[in-house]
């Protein structure tokens, strides 16, 4: 994903570099696979596997830390909220899970599957996700329906199959009418849209949204919504990133709150807005935000003319 | 458009240059002979440049397309429009009217051409040496000119280069919309600008840059070439200044009137084509120019050049030739005729500057516009064709990239057309050999680089659906069966034109066979590149075809896979000169079926090897493509 050295830039803290010299372990060629920690146990024969697991994910871009060395387990059936400011390594963690971006060390587990070790287990996790990624293109010189016939298609879903989810989807995204103009000429929320039909296509498991909401209006943004709560109350699993609090608080009912490239908390809704008023409040306590007034230095700001 | 890194374009056409401003360091793909940009007016800069007849044995040179570095291009008149200006260059005809308007315009312009310099150091250096550059084929024109005086085909000469240049002037808004952002008029809307005033300011302050500097060499020096007595000088006096106005006004009602389209999404998709343009026609010019010295000279131009001299603003330069002949009622008619167009063009130009500032802007009308019909039926039909599965989906998608993405087609166009007019050309001029049609196959293989660079960052959803290597293996199977749905008929075509035009009909199958072959080893060679070596190509500008910091990828990709393909070649092209040396061209048929199958089985063989390369490496494929 190509933004992200940029994005990762303001993240970059002394204390996270230290951490990152001796915290890391090397990075793993091209080809290979990164060999699981060490210490890792085997995964217990929990009563409901966990929708993703994460142990020690790593990812450095040159010398910046974007992700340092997170733990986290989702569990299965939740809408899922990973939240955190801008730059806090929420992408990076979103491709290295999907197997978009190969992490420097650590495990990913999706649905029971790693999705970094032998090409069978990847096979098994690819047909069970579907991905929005943020900042990457779709093929826009496709019309709406084109692509969702091509992605479709792609997936081995039968082509009779894959028209009639497809003119389903186009229908309650309110895609319908620009099925056949081309994605170039679509609008963010559109394109947000088709995007989303696109991975909700071939029924996957558990389906990942980076920034789903980011830039879209308030019309598309309920549709989204709808879909996406109809998605999970069949027991499917949405992962999704944000950094609009209210937007988390109002939908999931699972949270880990991400910042500067690691999980700073994580759990159901209310335990991790603990005592705070809102999850803003809790946010801003956790990533060390809270309280920085403007204090004297604006005060001529709507004063007297 | 500021890389001045001398890349190598996947085109084989068009590489990057400097200055945001002059034309392009091209790359003469065919013959490996660089055409070295040259003087030339219009925006497809004419060039010089001798179409090498290198490479001869048709099957090594076969692509060897040799980049242009750096600032080479073409300082082409028009390309270099208004952008790159050593500032005050053209302070020429200046402010001399003083409503307060003009000189700010003028400022603002100088300005814009200062911060844009003052981006990058290196910026800044292709500024300079383009400028440079400039100034000196301006010189050199402007000499040139001089001393064509007296010739007596200097009338005809210098009534065409006139027109060629207003030509350049009127289609450079459409295909280098980036080159002034003054250009835009729809910038100034929310100012209380009143049009007359607006009018006058934006053009004097199209008079300062580069291009209208290069202009002015090119019509003094036509005056000077033609002009002969003291009617002459008078009218020259007044046909000069006319001359450069109406370039100006030219490109400036131009651009005005197609403000919307050149904002919107369209607009764009046509200046990503420019690099095509600049590509082609200089192909074009080229073998005209060799036409025109096997044709016996520029006699052959006198009729276009007397129907030229009546159009404006040629015929400012005509009036000048007329004078000097003493034919003063042509001249004042001429000179009239140049009087009135620019009143003319100035007259639209306000008109459409008025509509275009006081009504709603292009993207209130594009949200209003209707949706696009389904496509054709012939799509359908097309789908229909193609086999199911994953190979018939990615074909189809191919097929449509080919014909929908900008970046794409002029890909395509850019080989399609070179594949075609480097054989076929050199076979009219009775030069040629029918080896030359591999130059189709060669041309078109070129395709095949860098596959997962053409989806761009889009290329996460091909990411996502390959989870083994039979999936990367048939993704890779369907992308070089696209391209042969193409390559093949038409290779074959041009393989057949050539031999016809050439007498050649028992070269035929070694040629067709030789073609196949080469295509196989370009097809092999390819798959393998896209998995090993991917980089991103810029999908906004018409010139930069790979990603700062790629360039060196993107040459192992290209000339080491070109290098590889001849390697693997190498057996068929030895077999054939076996045959021919041993004097048996009784079997030189035989080639035919062999280089087809050696090219099937090396295109087979390349995809298995490609496959695992490709399954293994997906992610760092989509970062090394996520550049652009």
């Amino acid at each position: 994903m190509a933004d992200q050295p940029r994005e990762q830039a303001p993240d970059e803290t002394p204390g996270q570099r230290a951490a990152g010299a001796d915290g890391t372990g090397r990075v793993t060629g091209a080809a290979g696979t990164s060999p699981p920690a060490a210490h890792v146990p085997a995964v217990p024969a929990a009563p409901a596997v966990p929708a993703v697991r994460v142990e020690g994910l790593w990812k450095r871009f040159g010398g910046q830390i974007a992700v340092a060395g997170i733990d986290l387990e989702l569990p299965a059936g939740r809408f899922i909220g990973l939240v955190g400011p801008n730059g806090a390594g929420k992408t990076t963690t979103l491709s290295m899970i999907t197997g978009l971006l190969r992490p420097d060390q650590g495990r990913v587990l999706v649905a029971g599957h790693d999705v970094w070790r032998d090409p069978a287990e990847v096979a098994e996790v690819k047909t069970r996700i579907g991905v929005l990624p943020e900042g990457l293109r779709l093929f826009e010189r496709l019309s709406g329906r084109e692509l969702l016939g091509y992605t479709g298609r792609l997936r081995g879903l039968p082509g009779a199959e894959v028209d009639k989810r497809a003119t389903q989807l186009l229908d309650v995204l309110d895609l319908a009418g620009a099925q056949h103009k081309l994605v170039v000429d679509y609008s963010t929320g559109m394109r947000k849209k088709i995007g989303l039909a696109a991975a909700l296509l071939h029924n996957p498991e558990v389906l990942f949204l980076d920034e789903p909401f980011e830039g879209v209006d308030p019309v598309s943004a309920q549709t989204i919504r709808g879909v996406l709560e109809r998605y999970t109350d069949s027991g499917a699993t949405v992962v999704f990133s944000s950094h609009v609090m209210e937007l988390v608080e109002s939908l999931c009912d699972w949270v880990a709150v991400m910042a500067a490239g690691r999980i700073r908390a994580q759990g159901t809704l209310a335990e991790v807005r603990g005592g705070a008023p809102s999850l803003q409040s809790a946010f801003l306590e956790l990533v060390g935000a809270q309280g920085r007034d403007t204090g004297e230095s604006l005060d001529w700001l709507g004063g007297s003319r | 458009m500021s890389g001045t890194d001398g890349t190598p374009a996947r085109t084989g056409g068009v590489t990057g240059t400097g200055g945001g401003a002059t034309g392009a360091g091209t790359s003469d793909g065919a013959s490996g002979a660089v055409a070295a940009g040259a003087s030339g007016a219009a925006g497809a800069a004419g060039a010089s440049g001798a179409a090498g007849a290198a490479g001869a044995s048709g099957a090594a040179g076969a692509a060897g397309a040799s980049g242009a570095a750096g600032a080479a291009g073409a300082s082409g008149a028009a390309g270099a429009a208004g952008a790159s200006g050593a500032a005050g260059a053209a302070g020429a005809s200046g402010a001399r009217s003083t409503p307060s308007l003009t000189p700010v315009f003028v400022r603002l312009k100088l300005a814009l051409l200062r911060n844009g310099l003052r981006q990058s150091s290196g910026r800044t250096a292709a500024y300079a040496v383009s400028a440079v550059f400039a100034v000196l084929v301006a010189a050199g024109q402007l000499l040139g000119l001089v001393l064509l005086r007296g010739n007596d085909h200097a009338g005809t000469v210098v009534v065409l280069l006139t027109a060629v240049l207003a030509l350049g002037w009127a289609v450079m808004p459409l295909f280098f919309p980036g080159g002034d952002e003054t250009l835009d008029p729809t910038r100034l809307v929310m100012l209380p600008l009143r049009p007359r005033p607006l009018v006058r300011a934006l053009l004097v302050a199209s008079l300062v840059g580069l291009g209208p500097l290069f202009s002015l060499c090119l019509a003094v020096g036509s005056a000077i070439a033609v002009g002969h007595g003291a009617a002459a000088t008078a009218v020259a006096v007044l046909a000069v200044p006319l001359v450069l106005l109406i370039c100006v006004a030219l490109a400036r009602a131009v651009a005005t009137a197609n403000v919307r389209l050149l904002t919107s999404r369209k607009g764009r998709d046509l200046a990503v084509l420019s690099g095509l343009v600049v590509a082609v026609g200089i192909q074009v010019v080229n073998f005209g120019a060799q036409r025109l010295g096997d044709a016996g000279g520029l006699s052959a131009l006198d009729p276009a050049a007397g129907i030229l001299r009546w159009v404006p603003p040629a015929s400012a330069i005509g009036a000048v030739d007329s004078a000097s002949e003493g034919a003063y009622a042509v001249a004042v008619a001429q000179l009239l005729l140049s009087a009135g167009a620019l009143a003319a063009l100035l007259h639209v130009w306000r008109r459409s500057l008025v509509k275009l500032m006081t009504a709603p802007d292009g993207s209130t009308l594009a949200a209003a516009e209707p949706s696009r019909k389904e496509s054709a039926s012939a799509a359908g039909r097309l789908g229909r064709l193609l086999p199911g599965g994953r190979t018939g989906t990615v074909m189809l998608r191919s097929l449509r990239y080919v014909w929908r993405d900008p970046k794409t087609k002029a890909a395509w166009v850019t080989s399609l057309a070179i594949g075609l007019i480097v054989p076929l050309f050199n076979a009219l001029q009775g030069r040629g050999t029918i080896y030359f049609a591999c130059f189709a196959a060669g041309m078109l293989g070129i395709q095949m680089y860098n596959q997962f660079g053409q989806d761009t960052s889009a290329f996460w959803m091909v990411a996502l659906t390959i989870s083994s290597t039979r999936d990367a293996y048939l993704e890779l199977r369907a992308r070089a069966l696209a391209l042969l749905v193409i390559t093949l008929p038409y290779s074959a075509v041009v393989t057949v034109a050539t031999a016809a035009l050439l007498g050649d009909w028992h070269a035929l199958p070694e040629a067709l066979g030789l073609s196949f072959a080469l295509l196989g080893a370009m097809l092999a060679t390819g798959a393998v590149a896209s998995a090993r070596f991917p980089y991103s190509i810029p999908q906004d500008s018409g010139y930069k075809n790979v990603a700062p910091g790629q360039a060196g990828l993107a040459w192992i990709s290209i000339f080491g896979g070109m290098l590889g393909a001849a390697l693997i070649c190498a057996p068929v092209i030895a077999v054939t000169i076996w045959l021919h040396v041993a004097g048996a061209d009784g079997w030189t048929w035989l080639l035919f079926p062999v280089g087809t199958v050696y090219g099937a089985l090396t295109a087979a063989l390349g995809l298995r090897l490609a496959a695992p390369r490709t399954a293994a490496r997906l992610p760092e494929i989509l970062t090394a493509v996520s550049k652009g």
